[in-house]
């Protein structure tokens, strides 16, 4: 990553006027990643109040898709979204410290798994693949199973999965966006502190 | 959506709310081609879609539109201004970009194109629309999915039980889209 600014710097000329003031200074996240998750009045007790309905709605809708609109792919991004909403309000690394990433994976596999499995019992019985009549169950409830414990735990699951991955971003191991860059521009940060200074202003009155 | 009723739709006419709706979408899709900066023009595309959720709600379609406003309007739209928060936002003198004319071109000519096609195209709605008509595909499905299935949504038969299979390979791509994503990002862990 080291040998990357050098490179920066030879564009700065030739490059368009936001890559050469903005491209070796800190980035957004970073700034914001060292100020606290501050708590918003406003936001936290609306998503308190709005949460319980919305997942109740999602679940409603994966439960009921078989009579109404609906069915395990929206009501599984809705619940995923409820998740999303108490993030917001209540801090990323808080929920994700709540919702642990065993919940998360056994969602995705689980309902995988699931799916498969209620497919293949059919088969176990000499039939085809999802032929729901040789279930044990009625024809509907074997259609309402595959939607509740396959589709919307696999949606639900990979959904949260995606928003705590891009919440994180890269793995500094492997050399990303991670640590590597925050390090090396760490460094180049102390030596020129004014233009820095000035340039974190100009980015929060842009950003707010 | 209930078997029972097997009425053709009525022949949609457009009304105000719609045309207004139309509207709408098109004027928000613009302004997302055109929006110079990226979070303006991903809050106007999460409106783009609500809009087209709202239009899917008028035609009929309210599975569509429950995909699309919570896929498209909601989880899309907050994946992507996590992302963009991990970037730099660069203040502009201008809210629009400036249009590229040769673009505006070639997408003109696709839309005269597609615009000479619009006399074939049944009218909304229309009872002797192939879609609607067809013996062995449309009605075929809505008169014996629920015999077949006891279930009285249309949509979730022909997904769950006729479609199971496809439905099958769909759920296990949504999956192996998360396991990309850890690839991609070099995590083991989700959460």
């Amino acid at each position: 990553m080291s040998d990357a600014r050098p490179e920066d710097d030879g564009d700065a000329e030739g490059a368009p006027p936001h890559r050469t003031r903005s491209r070796s200074v800190q980035l957004d996240s970073e700034r914001r990643q060292g100020t606290p998750y501050t708590e918003s009045q406003v936001i936290m007790p609306t998503v308190k109040i709005v949460a319980p309905f919305a997942f109740t709605y999602g679940l409603f809708i994966t439960f009921h898709g078989s009579g109404s609109p609906g069915g395990g792919f929206q009501g599984g991004a809705i619940m995923a979204a409820v998740v999303f909403m108490i993030a917001f309000a209540f801090g990323i690394e808080a929920t994700r410290d709540w919702l642990a990433n065993t919940v998360v994976v056994a969602l995705a596999v689980g309902g995988a798994l699931a799916f498969a499995g209620i497919g293949l019992v059919p088969v176990a019985r000499g039939g085809a693949f999802l032929q729901y009549d040789l279930l044990p169950i009625p024809v509907k409830y074997g259609l309402e199973s595959v939607e509740i414990f396959g589709i919307a735990a696999i949606v639900s699951g990979v959904l949260m999965g995606l928003f705590f991955l891009l919440a994180n971003g890269f793995n500094s191991d492997e050399g990303g966006f991670g640590d590597d860059d925050a390090e090396s521009d760490d460094e180049e940060r102390d030596e020129p502190d004014t233009p820095d200074a000035g340039r974190t202003t100009v980015a929060d009155g842009g950003e707010r | 959506m209930t078997g029972s009723t097997l009425a053709a739709p009525i022949v949609a006419q457009i009304t105000a709310i719609e045309a207004s709706l139309l509207a709408f979408v098109v004027l928000t899709a613009l302004a997302t081609a055109l929006a110079r900066d990226v979070l303006a023009a991903v809050i106007v595309f999460g409106a783009y879609s609500l809009g087209m959720a709202a239009l899917y709600t008028f035609y009929r379609a309210p599975d569509v539109a429950l995909t699309e406003a919570a896929i498209s309007a909601g989880v899309t739209t907050v994946l992507l201004v996590l992302t963009l928060a991990k970037t730099t936002r660069i203040d502009h003198d201008v809210a629009f970009e400036s249009v590229n004319l040769p673009a505006v071109g070639a997408v003109g000519l696709l839309f005269g194109g597609l615009l000479l096609t619009m006399g074939d195209v049944p009218a909304v709605g229309s009872p002797d629309a192939p879609v609607w008509s067809n013996p062995d595909v449309s009605q075929w499905y809505l008169s014996e999915s629920y015999a077949q299935t006891g279930v009285e949504n249309t949509v979730m038969a022909v997904l769950a039980a006729f479609r199971g299979f496809d439905t099958f390979g769909e759920a296990v791509v949504v999956f192996a889209g998360g396991i990309a994503a850890l690839i991609v990002l070099h995590r083991e862990v989700f959460a």
